[in-house]
């Protein structure tokens, strides 16, 4: 149970506050600023303890997110809470920035009004939510109509969808969004890499379509390739192995488990449909080779490669690969092949931009860095190369095999429902060690 | 956070509301109100204008009336008499057409916090529970733990619990877990809500339904059930199964929970189930959300305790990123100590040893010293890195490689030659007080092996005056009495130096005291020194003590899923003991009539009355100590004596009482089952009037409860008879458990 939300802007002004429980008084508000957002030192902990109360914290660009109990409560959960709660913020009004929460803080105190009832969480679904509490806050009468929508979608037999909606063009948008971690020593060596995606759906259908979706997860692919040795051997390499994945509640588990196949009933609009993590057979987008060569006492001679590892054809984008220096740093030379980098003293490091790229390409930068002399004994302790990119595929190798809709009772097949896939790969955590 | 002119912001809004002309422009009014919460938000008092907010209230517009509502539950308990001048309206929306401002009203009415408001609110509250929209029936049942919760005193309402147990059939799932929550709280103090077969079985068919937060507190309340049959246990186990595969984290954690517990029989099946979480774990440990991820990487530590190889074959998933927060770096640097094995020691010390020399300062010292426990198994791969890393000089290295170091050779005795070898130079570069002393008792312990060890500590003798840590000048006083013990030429002349400006010129009352006493010990002569400082220099019994920290699940079961994991282990016992100490009177005066029927006290009859017969020693029943007595005189009294007994599983206070007052041995408190940490304050009275006062202190963590005993009359002979017909009660009551 949550005692109390309190949401601060970065130097610690509150601009919500919303206390649930009797026993969180006005203090708590500023025992978290004094004790976390004010003090000196790195966060040690997202849970905070502060005269037996405990402070969850989550932060947004530069906006704290607190939440306060007295009560020994289950962390996941108050975490998740939160983070349900940036959610539902930002399918209202966008970006958490403390400009849109000022100009929202009435909306904020209406969300925080319906979601946590004394403490507890309640309806925290957007759609639910968006039927009751709109933007303009105007529409204070609901019609007859709508008010039965408010409760059938919550009493309905599936909580997720209501009956009844109708749609002139049965639409539909998967997106496969993928984020690639990885952590690679200076020898080339992946120390660790992992991806972990989402399959987000965007539905527009009508009635109660039944669902079903197919990708080439190995376990299923070898389970319907089971006639010729020849076939599986193919269809093997292009399959690959999800070492954990999760379901929106509107899945039947049930039938995953037995046959592996995901059949549902969508919920209409945006869902996340499955969450799932790879390690095996990943393709590292791009391959970052550093070589850092230490002249005498006051120079640096840094060269880093960069090779993209995908077919010709595709394009990636936004690419950043920032390249750190020392402390003591004078000044910069840069020469790069392709795109623009500059030193930025600000943030000790090169930061090396290229708009797009395509694959199996490779590009260089080479920079001279002039050092101060100090006498400071510490060795510089080399932070590693880091990257952004986005790619149009998936990295773990992922396919949508199909997607196919079924409506018994209205008349419209699968044939008619237009389907759009897409792939997005983005750079999570891409580390190149030097 | 007051501001300057705040009392003028506040005049200039009450009249703003006043104003005629703002009220009748809707759009102009409600952007008042807007500034008044506003400012309420800031933490300026705006109490002084609830009058000219109520009457806001009487609009159509519903965000205003829920600006006002806002408003109102801030500031009720300081105007309760104007606040009551609200109530008129709020009755009148509670029978609005609309369910959304039935339900707004009354969730507001609910929630004003001031004396009275009860009578008001009761009927509201009863037709909330009967209202046919779902919206209405949800607030109204937390309504119901709300209004218990003004008047905790108050008798409980069995008409309202019995409607409140029945509409856990309602067909809305919020509606249901909003029961379940207030049933917990209105029934606090009988245990909370009872989950019996017919409901426990209900909440199972109706997880499906439920959205994530309900799925993950039912699942918390299911804990309370105990199955009855081998058959049903395991049906139950399988309907949960889908929630451990829920994409929310918090069902994942709680359905493990619930797993571990129910399979407390079964040890493979919880270690089967540890075996299905490893993956979700992993999710969570390598997630995006960090915060989620800190409390999955806490878990797998907890998990770590009991199944030391189950994450090794994974260890790269937990090395550091550079841009992973500091908190997540330090939780990573011990679950790779603790998950180290024969095939990835190498890589796991290859990892740990770049993170020593990391920028900050913490998470290198953190990787030393889990390099220093790592070592206790792998110890020459280890003390080599270790000794490597003190050619950097840097300070903060160097000492917390000294101090591991001294933690070390006082359990692998086999490295303190290598130790020995590495330490010359190190004082040079330690500037921090633990450093210091730890560099101060490893040159005063194994001395003899290091050459130059006295000039090292003459250093510290000379400026011993400079010194500002008096711990340091402590460690150096013992430091410098062993040496001399060992090599006296080179120490007699410093060590009386030391002395001298210890007795006549430290100012600090403990190091003079350490001086003058190691000085009248040299008096008694070197024998005697000998005898008293010269002591083991270590002891690998202690670390094999350490290391079979392999602990069965069920000892921090109860604790997963909750804060304690996310709390270091010293942080929440000064949580928990403070806590203690609070309700330790509340307790005292909630256990007055507990049942003593029960078939376990029948059995242990026979056994335990003839114990209290034999011997000379008798306990008399002593009626009259009351709490407030006993408190007075176990303040007044020295603990006698103190011990530690082996204890299994939770503490039942039906079973211990009754089997206590067997042998006239009268309960004064016990905490509730349960209850983290379990104590209990027991009293009795022998044949001469002596008083024995008692209390024990569950440690389910070591399978122990400490016992201590405080005496009014000091007489060894029947405090030993006491203790022993304590020990045989509480050994019988193990007994039976087991």
């Amino acid at each position: 149970m949550i005692g109390g939300l309190f949401i601060y802007n970065h130097k610690g002004e509150v601009l919500i506050s919303r206390v649930y429980r009797d026993d969180i008084g006005r203090n708590a508000v500023d025992a978290f600023r004094v004790n976390v957002i004010h003090a000196r030192q790195q966060v040690r902990s997202p849970v905070t303890n502060i005269a037996r109360t405990s402070f969850f914290h989550v932060k947004r660009s530069n906006i704290w997110l607190a939440a306060v109990t007295k009560q020994n409560v289950n962390a996941a959960m108050v975490f998740e809470f939160l983070y349900k709660m940036c959610d539902v913020m930002a399918a209202y009004f966008g970006k958490i920035s403390e400009e849109n929460i000022k100009n929202n803080f009435v909306l904020i105190y209406e969300l925080l009004d319906e979601i946590l009832d004394f403490g507890y969480p309640q309806n925290s679904e957007t759609g639910a939510l968006k039927t009751f509490i709109t933007q303009q806050g105007i529409k204070s009468q609901l019609t007859k109509e709508e008010q039965s929508q408010i409760t059938s979608q919550v009493t309905g037999q599936i909580g997720w969808r209501r009956e009844g909606i109708k749609y002139r063009r049965n639409e539909l948008f998967l997106d496969v969004l993928e984020s690639v971690n990885l952590l690679m020593s200076p020898q080339g060596q992946v120390l660790s890499a992992h991806v972990s995606g989402r399959v987000v759906m965007k539905s527009y259908l009508s009635g109660m379509p039944e669902c079903k979706f197919g990708m080439n997860d190995k376990i299923v692919i070898e389970k319907q390739g089971k006639g010729t040795a020849d076939e599986t051997g193919k269809s093997g390499k292009q399959s690959i192995a999800i070492d954990d994945c999760t379901f929106h509640q509107c899945v039947r588990l049930s039938k995953f488990d037995s046959e592996r196949s995901i059949s549902f009933i969508p919920p209409d609009g945006e869902f996340e449909l499955m969450r799932y993590r790879t390690t095996k057979d990943i393709i590292l987008p791009f391959r970052v080779i550093p070589l850092v060569r230490e002249v005498g006492r006051t120079k640096l001679e840094v060269k880093v490669v960069i090779k993209s590892n995908f077919k010709p054809s595709l394009l990636a984008q936004k690419i950043e690969v920032r390249i750190p220096t020392p402390l003591n740093t004078s000044g910069v030379q840069v020469i790069c092949m392709k795109g623009k980098a500059k030193y930025k003293a600000s943030e000790n490091a090169i930061v090396w931009k290229i708009k797009r790229m395509a694959g199996m390409k490779e590009s260089q930068i080479s920079a001279e860095i002039e050092l101060l002399p100090t006498n400071d004994k510490k060795k510089w302790a080399r932070p590693p190369i880091s990257m952004n990119f986005e790619v149009p595929f998936a990295p773990s190798g992922l396919k949508v095999r199909y997607l196919k809709v079924f409506e018994p009772k209205l008349n419209y097949s699968d044939h008619d429902v237009i389907k759009w896939v897409r792939y997005i790969g983005r750079s999570g955590i891409y580390e190149t060690r030097c | 956070m007051p501001y300057l002119g705040s009392e003028d912001v506040v005049k200039e809004l009450k009249k703003a509301l006043c104003n005629p002309h703002i009220q009748a422009d809707r759009p102009r009014y409600r952007n008042v109100i807007q500034r008044v919460i506003r400012h309420m938000t800031q933490g300026v008092d705006m109490s002084s204008i609830f009058m000219e907010m109520v009457k806001a209230s009487a609009t159509v517009d519903i965000v205003q009336k829920k600006l006002v509502y806002l408003y109102m539950c801030t500031y009720a308990p300081l105007k309760p008499d104007l606040a009551l001048l609200a109530i008129n309206t709020l009755c009148k929306d509670c029978s609005d057409p609309n369910p959304m401002v039935r339900g707004l009203a009354l969730r507001s009415m609910c929630g004003l916090r001031m004396p009275g408001v009860q009578e008001y609110i009761q009927q509201p509250i009863l037709n909330g529970l009967r209202d046919k929209a779902s919206y209405v029936r949800r607030v109204a049942v937390l309504g119901c733990a709300k209004m218990y919760n003004l008047h905790g005193d108050s008798e409980v309402d069995g008409a309202l619990v019995n409607e409140l147990y029945s509409l856990l059939r309602d067909q809305d799932p919020i509606v249901v877990v909003n029961c379940l929550r207030a049933l917990e709280e209105i029934l606090k103090h009988e245990g909370g809500v009872v989950i019996n077969k017919p409901i426990a079985h209900h909440l199972l068919n109706r997880m499906p339904d439920l959205d994530q937060w309900g799925q993950a507190e039912v699942l918390g309340f299911l804990l309370r059930y105990q199955p009855r049959s081998e058959e049903e246990l395991f049906a139950i186990l399988n309907l949960l199964d889908s929630s451990l595969q829920s994409s929310s984290p918090a069902v994942v954690m709680a359905a493990t929970k619930l797993f571990l517990v129910l399979a407390k029989e079964f040890p493979h099946v919880q270690t089967d189930v540890l075996v299905r979480v490893k993956g979700p774990l992993l999710t969570a440990c390598s997630s995006e959300s960090r915060e989620l991820c800190f409390a999955a990487l806490c878990h797998v530590r907890r998990i770590l305790r009991s199944l030391p190889g189950h994450f090794s074959s994974h260890y790269k998933k937990f090395f550091c990123s550079y841009s992973e927060p500091h908190y997540i770096k330090l939780q990573k640097v011990e679950v790779l100590c603790e998950l180290v094995n024969d095939e990835n020691v190498q890589q796991v010390l290859e990892e740990l040893r770049d993170y020593c020399t990391d920028v900050s300062a913490d998470l290198a010292q953190a990787a030393i010293f889990a390099i220093g426990g790592i070592a206790r198994t792998y110890t020459d791969q280890c003390v080599q890195i270790l000794t490597e890393l003190l050619v950097l000089r840097q300070e903060h290295i160097t000492s917390a490689v000294v101090q591991t170091f001294r933690n070390l050779v006082w359990l692998c005795p086999q490295c303190t030659e290598a130790v020995c070898r590495a330490l010359p130079g190190c004082e040079e570069n330690i500037q921090d007080s633990e450093g210091k002393q730890a560099l101060i008792w490893l040159l005063g312990v194994h001395g003899e092996t290091i050459p130059n060890a006295p000039y090292v500590l003459e250093d510290f003798v000379e400026s011993v005056k400079a010194e500002t840590f008096p711990a340091v000048k402590m460690e150096l006083l013992t430091a410098l009495l062993r040496l001399f013990l060992s090599r006296p030429a080179e120490c007699q002349d410093m060590l009386g130096r030391l002395l001298y400006y210890c007795i006549e010129e430290e100012k600090d009352m403990a190091v003079r005291d350490r001086g003058l006493f190691y000085y009248r010990l040299l008096l008694t002569g070197i024998d005697e020194v000998k005898r008293i400082l010269c002591s083991p220099k270590s002891d690998p019994s202690l670390g094999l003590l350490e290391d079979q920290a392999e602990r069965p699940v069920s000892s921090w079961v109860s604790e997963f899923n909750t804060l304690v994991p996310m709390y270091s282990k010293a942080c929440w016992a000064a949580i928990s003991s403070l806590q203690v100490s609070e309700s330790r009177g509340l307790e005292a005066m909630g256990t007055g009539v507990l049942s003593t029927s029960g078939s376990l006290v029948s059995e242990n009859k026979e056994e335990l009355q003839p114990l209290s017969d034999s011997g000379s020693f008798l306990l008399v029943p002593n009626g009259q100590l009351t709490a407030e007595q006993f408190e007075k005189t176990w303040l007044s009294l020295e603990v006698a004596h103190q011990e530690v007994l082996p204890w299994q599983g939770v503490a039942h206070p039906d079973t211990i009482q009754t089997a206590l007052q067997m042998v006239n041995i009268q309960p004064i408190a016990l905490s509730k089952a349960g209850v983290q940490p379990w104590k209990a304050y027991l009293s009795a009275q022998d044949g001469a009037g002596c008083l024995f006062l008692t209390e024990l202190l569950l440690d389910p963590e070591h399978s122990q409860v400490h016992l201590s005993v405080k005496q009014s009359q000091d007489k060894t002979e029947a405090l030993n008879s006491f203790i022993s017909v304590l020990k045989t009660v509480i050994g019988t009551i193990v007994d039976i458990k087991s």
